[in-house]
This record gives structure tokens, C-alpha cells and sequence, in this order.
């Protein structure tokens, strides 16, 4: 197994430390990584124009256009340059928070994601510690297995499980004798679908990415744990955590940015929804608003206010990574 | 690093609200540069229906007799799922240049299409065409004609002939009796439900409403005012979601069932009844039912009365941004011709729009018979505004009536939601 | 003992988890009758390719199969080529906003992609009518904005890579006399190729697995349609074609399957050392 990133990663780090924020910079806007000889080097600026040119009218244009999107009174007849459009203010936030459905969404939403992310973390970093553990070849197994739910795409993960559920043609009804039980018509048992899918989908990144952390742990450390008499549980929360700290804090992060916008599986599965929008979360909730229901502005506001709750969590990130000590 | 996360984090958000002067993503009207070719790809959308091959084969047939026509014209049809056309015909409005050129669609969602300024007038086109006053003020709006009416749908009730002669039961002529009957093939028959509707069957749910005196909303001046909470709405909408019951369709099975979904369960033998339209017909056909079913209009509640229908149907248009006018409007005519309506209804059941070959049809067809009668009565139809297509693409009324059937609220709650929802569309 | 009890849980695991996968495989073979009935059995003795016949042949699944290639393979290579530059810039260069801008790319992640379809689809519609090339219907509008959404995480995890490039490579390629150009691209880029493969995966799924922008975008271009929306082609109104959907899903999980197995081992490494880094 390469692991030279892992190990090469550590040796460049001096270097870059010396250059934290509020350390030295040239007035010409650049100055040699490393090197002995002290010569400073230009920093090629055009290196960076191709991300600029793609990034600049593709991501940073369109954040702009949906705050402005979001305080506009933009619906299918503004669209099709029937009526002009108007400025609404904060109109369009005022009919979202009144609106008694948005906060019902918001709270599945943020319930819905963060048991997800429980769950996925949980599953995976009980699985990475079990692939330490076992032989070669269930480890191979394993992560083959893990490897095809990460690989399978969201539709077709979705679709299958949903075969597997479906309450007449399902292996599960049939197996449990449950004919024509149908998952999708309890809200939580619904939910709860949804999300084993979407765990199935993404405890493998988890669980891939802390095998891998904790394999650069010199084995030494782990032995001395050991032979101090050291149990699995203690040693994962003693040993493997502490020193995984920075590791954990993105792999957190990443899953709840992720399940945070999960969308896909329950467009598929519930079909935009589930039975009188039980289903709803803030995703499908602005898609349907904007896309369906051509309320484009409203539908915009929903995504700011997403936003704002996921840059809320990007400072959460940024204070975890300067507390570990983990410059950018 | 804290000091600058949290300044990015503030410029950004300044960003995004200092946008009051900037501009607004451009609007379009959906105008042709004046272009019409006469040759290239004709792009037509259609419905994708339940056993939807019958009708592939006619629109097949139909191409294939235009393109004999026309030699360096190719036709493209695709059918869009009727359940997110709302999505593909929005799509389609905001981007002239990527729409369609021919376009089916459902006679509900006229007004909200026209007012998007999405379909062409085609009033020329169509003069001298055999179509009845009432079916072409259907397809009007302020005296403007916007598509060629194709078809006629309107729902009556199936039942399963075996059945009822297995349960000497007669075909139900009042709602009680109606009633009665589905929860006795329930009782005596558990593999069946007994009428089978759904949570997400709006037109299956309407006649009840209206039956009861209610409606969806009334027109007070030039707009409309929801009318779904007045008390012979609530008393209809009470008599529909109580046969989503255990003894009759249970809600885990019928909470979320659309009205195709029903067509499906009746068709394959799984339901003694159901509210089908004669459209409807092929589907049945080419399932275990084939044989062994019957139609008769939907009884009101008064004995021997008619429930009334929802007078369906969907028309042919033009998209106003086709680059091929002529050809479009030709292909829109050739398709609803007397010669592929009268096709459609043999592979379909679709009922044709053009009074002379309806009469014909109706003289030779006993079938169409019940649906006929079901006309005379009297059919109603949803409010004929542009906010009607914003209900439905929001599903105020399936929504409703699955909170209902869930217990997740009750008649008078939903009813209100409903109507509050109903009201701001109409704003 | 307790070695046999873990391996034996790992092994249930995995089994457990791949069980979806085989489930859509064995489907997908089964003959109709099979699939349809009450009584599903975890085998089947009478394989069959109709499904596949009916997938490829009727609906035109070919077409669109060529079509996500095309886009998830071309938003591969620019993304990777311009994710190279950007990550060496920000990884071996220090400069006054280097900070700021590895911020905002980590910012970029948290965007909600769903939310800005609605602004995307206003662009690049605008855009088309400049560029025809890459307005609405066509496939070039989904490979600029998937190049655009997976730009940010390939950065952040390439720079782990480029980090691992020791520095006295470089220098020793600069005293000899190597131009700047050379020693990015015969230095550099060769090192951190494997790198580059492991961060394609996450660009490849992000443009291959892609719902949201086809079913937005794609309006009525229905030879520019790409696979996931082809998929629900086979959701009929009345009755599912489950073993169509089966056979289509398989169909579309089976490239990434296979490049997810080929850079199996760099993918590990590679997260460990983006993470780290």
C-alpha cells in the first residue's frame, strides 16, 4: 500500500508552518516556499487563472445572482418578461419564516441530517477499526464491499433499495412476511430508509479515510497501549482519536456538508417528497418551490438561508482546525 | 485566521445582499426571430400514459405519414411524465431556444401557459375545424385560441362484472350505495380493495366535492377565491377521504396512490371498482380485467343522480418559440385529424374532439355510452386561471387530501390549508 | 478465536453491504415472470438478457451511456489539469491571499448546488445565446458546471499531494538549469499522477452520478440526455419496469465500479494524505 502522501505530507510541513498567516510577505506578492538559496521566486499567478476563469463565473456569479435572486419578486411572469421585476426586500424571507411549513422542513432537515451523520460516523469508524483487526482477506472483502456502495451512483443506489422495500415485489416484505407493508407511508419509518440509503452510500469515504489515518500510526504507539492492558474501546478513544483529531474534524465536516444537502435519494424515493410532504427537507423544498412552483425568488431565499446555516458550520471547521493546531 | 474566516464570511454575505443595484438574471419573452424553416427536426412532447404502446403506434403512424409529406423534416417525439410536466414546460418557456416545437397538453394548465407566453395562437390554423362552441372556448383565453382541442376525458365508474355477479350485487346508482358496495367486495374479498382512489387523485376526488354542492373556488370579479373549506366542500371532501379507510383502501396502500396507479390496480384484477376515465380503456384492456368489467356514470348522492365529472381533455399547441411555424401548426393539425382522433380512440378510448365523429363514434360504441350520459349531466371543470397550474404543481389538493387520510389533520384544518394556499396562488 | 469472531463479523458486513449490489445484478438477469412475482428467490435458474435487450435497443440507452462518458471523461481531464495548477500554486507558493483563497474554496464545498441550479440555469441559458455551445440542451453546459463544482474539493485534496513532492527536487531541477515550465510538467506532474487519479474518482462521480443538472438543463434535447435521467424513463405511471430499472442501473454503476476498483489502493492513500495535508 502507497502511503507516501501520508508520510511525505509531515516532512513539508515545517515550511509551510513558517509562513502562517501574519508571518512575512513580500511586498511582490511572493516569496520562495523553501530553498536554500533564498532567491525569491515569482509566484506564477497564471497558474491560478484557469480555477479563477472556471470558478469566478461558475460559482461566485451565481452565489451573487441567488442573493439577488432572493430579494426580487421573481416568478414564471417576470421570466418570460411579462411583468417587470420588482424589488421585495426582505419579502420573500418574511413569507418563508411565516410560513409554518418552512420550519417544519428546516427541523426534519436538520434532525434528518445529523442522524445521518451520527450513523454514518459511527459505521464507519467501528468498521475502520474492525478492518485493522480482521485478516486479509475479509479485509479485502470488506472494503471491495464498502467500495461498490461508494461507487454505486445515488439514482441507481436509490432505485435498488427501494426494489428491495417495495411493498408487494420487495425481498424484505417477503422475507418478513410483511405483504404489502409500505415503508414510505410512516414519516420516520420513511426517513429512516432514506437514511440507511444514504448512510450505505457514505459510511465508505469514512470509513476508507480513517483506515487509512490510522494505519500512519507507528504500530509502536498502538503496541504500548496494548501491553499497558489497553481494551479496543479505550484504545480508540485514548489513542486513535486524540491522534486522528484533525482527520475526524474534516471527515465530520465533510458528512454533515454532505448529508446536509442530500437530495437525490429522496427525490427518487419518496417521489419529491413522500405522502403530503412528509418527507420534505430544505433541498427539494427550494427545488420544488423554484422549479415547480416557479417561485424563483422564494426558492432562491431557501437557498440562501442554507447556505447560511452551511457557512456556520464552515467556522466551526476553521475554529476546530486552528485549535488542533492545524494551519491551512 | 479566525479574524479572516469571519471577515470572508461578512463580505460574502455583504455580497450577497448588495446586489440592489445589479442585475436581475435577463428575462426573455418567448418571441421567434421571425424563422420558419421548413425543413430540420420537429420536436413534439407528449403524454406518457399508462400502456402507452397503442398510442406510440398511432403517433407513429401519423410521422411517418408527415414525413412522407415533408421529405427533409425529421419528427422527434418524446413523452414527458405527466406528473412533472409542470418542471419540463417552465424549462421550456424560460428557454426558448432548447423548447419544443408541438406540444400536448392538459386543458387545466392552459390559462397558466398562456400567461408564461408560451403558446402560439393558432386561430387561423384552426378555422373550419368540426369543433363544438363549449370545447373551443376550452381551449381559449381571451378570445384567443391557443391549440386544437384533441381530446375529450371524462371519468366514470368501472366495476368488475364477475365480482358483483359473484356478490349479487347491482351496479351502485347512489353514493350509499356505492359505498355499501365497495366495502362489501372488502369484506367478502380482502384481496381486493373495493373502490379503489387515492390520496394523490385529485380528479377522482372532485366529483364528490361537487357532487356535495362545493367547489374547488368561485369567481368573484375578475379573479377567483377559494371555496374548498365552505361546508359542502368540507362535506364532500369528508365523503371521498372516508373510503380511504381500512375497509375499503387501506391508507398504507392508497394514501399515496395516483389516479394511474388506480388504473393499474383495477386493470391487473386488484380492485372491484375504480374512477377511470374512457381514456383509460386500452389499460384496462391489456390487463386480467380484459372481459370482465363494466362502466356506469358516478352516482351522486341523491339515487339515481350523476356525480359531476371533471370535463378533461388535452389539446394540441404550438410553442411561440418554434423556429418552424408551418410545419409545427401542419403536424399539430395532422394529428388531431379526424382520421388519428378516431384512431386514438380505438387504440386509447380517447373520446374525439370533433362533433361529427363523436356522434358517429357514440351511434356504433356501446362503451362510450355511460360516458356520454355522464356529459349530458353536466361536467364542471378547475378554475380557469393561471394560478390553477401553481396548485397543482404545488399539490395543494393532494396535499390535503393525504393529511386527511394520514390523520395528520383534520377535514376542517386541511381544508383551510388548502384553501389559504389556493388564495395566494390566485393572488 | 476472538481473530475468528472479527473476521467473521467483517465478512457479514460485507456481505451485508454488497448485497444491494448483487440484488440489482441478479434482477437485472432475471426473466419477467420472475421479477413480478410474490415469491422473490435469491437466485435465479434461467438467466436472461432481456432486460439488457430491451434497455439498449428500445430506448436508446446507448446514446445516453455515450453521453455521461463523454461528460464525466471530459470534466475529468479539465478539471484535473486545472485542479494541477491551481493546487501547485497554493501548495509551494506563499503569497498574501493564499489563506483567503484556500478558504474559499473550502467555502465553495458547503454550497448548496441545488440552490444555485436556479441562477445556473438563467446563465447559462444567457450564455447559449452567445456561445450555442454550451447554452441550455447541450452537453457543454453540464461539463462547465461540473468542471466548476468539482474544482474545489480536487484542489484541496491534491495539494496533499503536491505537498509530498519534496522541495530539493525541484531546487535540484532549478540549479540545473530546468526552465519553470519543465519542471512542472517532467517533474511535478509526474509525481503527483497517481494523486490525480485518486482525486478523478470524486470528479467522475460527481459528473457521472449528476441528476440535478441533466433534469434541468437538458429540456428537450433528448439525444443530449445522460444516464441517470434515461433511468427514470423506466418509472412508468402504472406499473415500474423493474427489471428495465435493473438492468439500466447496472448499466450505469459498472464504470464507476471498475474505476473505483483501479484506483483502489491510491484512493486510500490519496484520502489519508489530502486529509493529513
Amino acid at each position: 500500500m502507497t502511503v507516501i502522501p501520508l508520510d511525505e505530507a509531515g516532512r513539508s510541513q515545517p515550511a509551510r508552518r513558517s509562513s502562517a498567516p501574519g508571518g512575512p510577505v513580500d511586498g511582490r506578492g511572493g516569496r520562495p516556499a523553501t530553498g536554500p538559496s533564498g532567491r525569491a521566486r515569482r509566484t506564477p499567478w497564471w497558474m491560478l487563472v484557469p480555477a479563477a476563469a472556471v470558478l469566478i463565473p461558475l460559482f461566485a456569479y451565481p452565489i451573487y445572482q441567488l442573493g439577488l435572486l432572493s430579494v426580487l419578486d421573481f416568478r414564471q411572469a417576470q421570466v418570460s418578461g411579462g411583468q417587470p421585476t420588482r424589488f421585495v426586500g426582505a419579502g420573500n424571507y418574511a413569507e418563508l419564516f411565516g410560513a409554518e411549513r418552512f420550519w417544519s422542513v428546516l427541523l426534519a432537515t436538520i434532525g434528518f441530517a445529523a442522524a445521518c451523520v451520527v450513523a454514518t460516523l459511527a459505521v464507519g469508524a467501528a468498521l475502520a477499526v474492525l478492518l485493522t483487526r480482521v485478516g486479509r482477506w475479509p479485509r479485502t472483502l470488506l472494503s471491495v464491499a464498502a467500495l461498490s456502495a461508494w461507487a454505486a451512483p445515488a439514482v441507481t443506489g436509490s432505485t435498488v433499495w427501494m426494489f428491495l422495500f417495495d411493498a408487494n415485489l420487495g425481498l424484505v416484505n417477503q422475507v418478513l412476511g410483511l405483504d404489502g407493508h409500505n415503508w414510505m407511508y410512516d414519516r420516520y419509518s420513511a426517513f429512516g430508509l432514506i437514511g440507511a440509503v444514504v448512510v450505505w452510500h457514505s459510511f465508505p469515504f469514512v470509513m476508507v479515510t480513517l483506515y487509512a489515518g490510522i494505519k500512519a500510526i507507528p504500530d509502536a504507539t498502538l503496541e504500548a497501549a496494548q501491553l499497558d492492558g489497553a481494551g479496543a474501546w479505550q484504545q480508540f478513544w485514548r489513542i486513535i482519536v486524540p491522534i486522528l483529531r484533525p482527520l475526524l474534524t474534516i471527515v465530520v465536516i465533510q458528512s454533515i456538508i454532505w448529508d446536509f444537502k442530500v437530495f437525490t435519494q429522496i427525490y427518487v424515493m419518496t417521489g419529491g417528497g413522500g405522502i403530503a410532504g412528509q418527507n420534505l427537507t430544505l433541498n427539494v423544498y427550494a427545488y420544488q418551490q423554484a422549479f415547480a412552483a416557479s417561485e424563483y425568488g422564494l426558492g432562491s431565499a431557501i437557498g440562501v438561508v442554507m447556505m447560511v446555516i452551511l457557512l456556520a458550520v464552515t467556522l466551526a471547521y476553521l475554529r476546530a482546525l486552528r485549535r488542533s493546531g492545524e494551519p491551512l | 485566521m479566525r479574524y479572516r474566516a469571519t471577515a470572508l464570511a461578512g463580505l460574502l454575505a455583504a455580497g450577497l445582499v448588495a446586489g440592489l443595484t445589479g442585475c436581475a438574471p435577463s428575462t426573455t419573452p418567448a418571441q421567434n426571430d421571425g424563422a420558419d424553416k421548413q425543413t430540420g427536426a420537429l420536436r413534439v412532447w407528449l403524454f406518457d400514459e399508462p400502456n402507452r404502446a397503442p398510442k406510440d403506434k398511432v403517433v407513429n403512424d401519423a410521422v411517418a405519414e408527415f414525413k412522407a409529406a415533408h421529405k427533409d423534416v425529421t419528427v422527434e417525439v418524446t413523452y414527458i411524465a405527466v406528473n412533472t410536466r409542470s418542471e419540463r414546460f417552465k424549462g421550456a418557456f424560460n428557454d426558448p431556444a432548447s423548447a419544443p416545437d408541438v406540444v400536448e397538453f392538459g386543458n387545466t394548465d392552459l390559462p397558466e401557459y398562456v400567461a408564461a407566453g408560451g403558446l402560439a395562437e393558432v386561430g387561423k390554423d384552426a378555422e373550419g375545424l368540426d369543433l363544438g362552441a363549449d370545447l373551443k372556448n376550452s381551449a381559449t383565453i381571451d378570445g384567443k385560441l391557443y391549440g386544437v382541442p384533441w381530446y375529450v376525458g371524462v371519468r366514470a365508474l368501472y366495476y368488475r362484472t364477475d365480482v358483483f355477479t359473484e356478490l349479487s350485487l347491482t351496479p351502485p346508482t347512489s353514493q350509499a350505495e356505492l359505498v355499501a358496495a365497495a366495502k362489501q367486495i372488502r369484506a367478502k374479498k380482502p384481496e381486493l380493495f373495493g373502490l379503489a382512489i387515492g390520496g394523490k387523485y385529485t380528479f377522482g376526488a372532485l366529483p364528490f366535492v361537487w357532487d356535495a354542492g362545493g367547489d374547488l373556488a368561485t369567481k368573484s370579479g375578475t379573479g377567483y377565491t377559494a371555496a374548498i373549506n365552505s361546508p359542502q366542500s368540507r362535506a364532500g371532501v369528508k365523503a371521498y377521504t372516508d373510503l380511504i379507510k381500512a375497509d375499503n383502501c387501506p391508507p398504507q396502500q392508497c394514501a399515496d396512490l395516483t389516479g394511474g396507479k388506480t388504473v393499474e390496480l383495477f386493470a391487473s384484477g386488484k380492485a372491484g371498482m375504480a374512477i377511470l376515465g374512457n381514456f383509460n380503456r386500452a389499460a384496462v384492456e391489456a390487463g386480467a380485467a380484459k372481459g370482465k368489467y363494466a362502466v356506469v356514470p358516478l352516482p351522486g348522492t341523491k339515487p339515481g343522480s350523476v356525480a359531476p365529472a371533471f370535463a378533461g381533455g388535452n389539446n394540441l399547441g404550438v410553442m411561440k418559440s418554434t423556429q418552424r411555424r408551418t410545419l409545427a401548426a401542419e403536424f399539430m393539425k395532422l394529428l388531431a385529424s379526424k382520421k388519428y382522433q378516431e384512431q386514438m380512440y380505438t387504440a386509447m378510448g380517447n373520446l374525439p374532439t370533433f362533433t361529427s365523429a363523436r356522434t358517429e363514434l357514440a351511434g356504433k360504441e356501446p362503451f362510450l355510452k355511460p360516458f356520454m350520459d355522464t356529459i349530458a349531466a353536466g361536467t364542471k371543470f378547475v378554475p380557469l386561471h393561471p394560478g390553477w397550474g401553481k396548485i397543482d404543481a404545488q399539490a395543494v389538493v393532494p396535499t390535503m387530501l393525504e393529511k386527511i387520510v394520514t390523520g395528520k389533520a383534520t377535514v376542517e384544518q386541511a381544508t383551510d390549508e388548502a384553501a389559504t394556499a389556493m388564495n395566494a396562488a390566485f393572488k | 478465536m476472538r481473530k475468528h469472531l472479527l473476521n467473521g463479523i467483517a465478512v457479514l458486513v460485507a456481505l451485508v453491504t454488497i448485497f444491494p449490489i448483487y440484488w440489482m445484478l441478479l434482477s437485472a438477469v432475471k426473466p419477467p415472470g420472475e421479477i413480478q412475482s410474490l415469491h422473490q428467490r435469491p437466485w435465479t435458474l434461467a438467466p436472461s438478457l432481456d432486460s439488457f435487450r430491451r434497455v439498449l435497443g428500445v430506448e436508446s440507452f446507448g446514446r445516453y451511456f455515450l453521453n455521461s462518458l463523454v461528460v464525466a471523461l471530459v470534466v475529468v481531464a479539465l478539471s484535473a489539469l486545472v485542479a494541477f495548477l491551481a493546487a501547485v500554486v497554493l501548495t509551494k507558493y506563499h503569497f498574501k491571499f493564499r489563506t483567503t483563497i484556500l478558504v474559499m474554496f473550502l467555502i465553495a464545498q458547503m454550497v448548496p448546488i441545488e440552490a444555485l441550479t436556479i441562477p445556473l440555469f438563467f446563465l447559462v441559458r444567457d450564455v447559449g445565446t452567445v456561445v450555442p455551445g454550451v447554452g441550455l440542451n447541450t452537453l457543454g453546459s453540464l461539463v462547465l458546471v461540473h468542471t466548476a463544482f468539482t474544482l474545489p474539493f480536487a484542489i484541496w485534496m491534491l495539494r496533499g499531494f503536491v505537498a509530498a513532492v519534496p522541495d530539493e527536487l525541484e531546487e535540484a531541477a532549478v540549479i540545473d538549469g530546468a526552465s519553470r515550465f519543465t519542471v512542472l510538467w517532467r517533474i511535478l506532474f509526474p509525481l503527483v499522477a497517481p494523486g490525480l487519479a485518486a482525486t478523478s474518482v470524486f470528479s467522475f462521480i460527481t459528473a457521472w452520478n449528476d441528476f440535478l443538472f441533466a433534469r434541468t438543463f437538458i429540456i428537450s434535447a433528448s439525444e443530449n440526455q445522460t444516464l441517470p435521467m434515461a433511468l427514470l424513463v423506466f418509472f412508468k405511471p402504472d406499473e415500474n419496469d423493474w427489471g428495465g430499472i435493473m438492468a439500466a442501473s447496472v448499466l450505469m454503476t459498472v464504470p464507476v465500479l471498475l474505476f473505483f476498483l483501479l484506483v483502489r489502493r491510491r484512493l486510500v492513500a490519496g484520502l489519508g494524505g489530502a486529509v493529513k495535508g
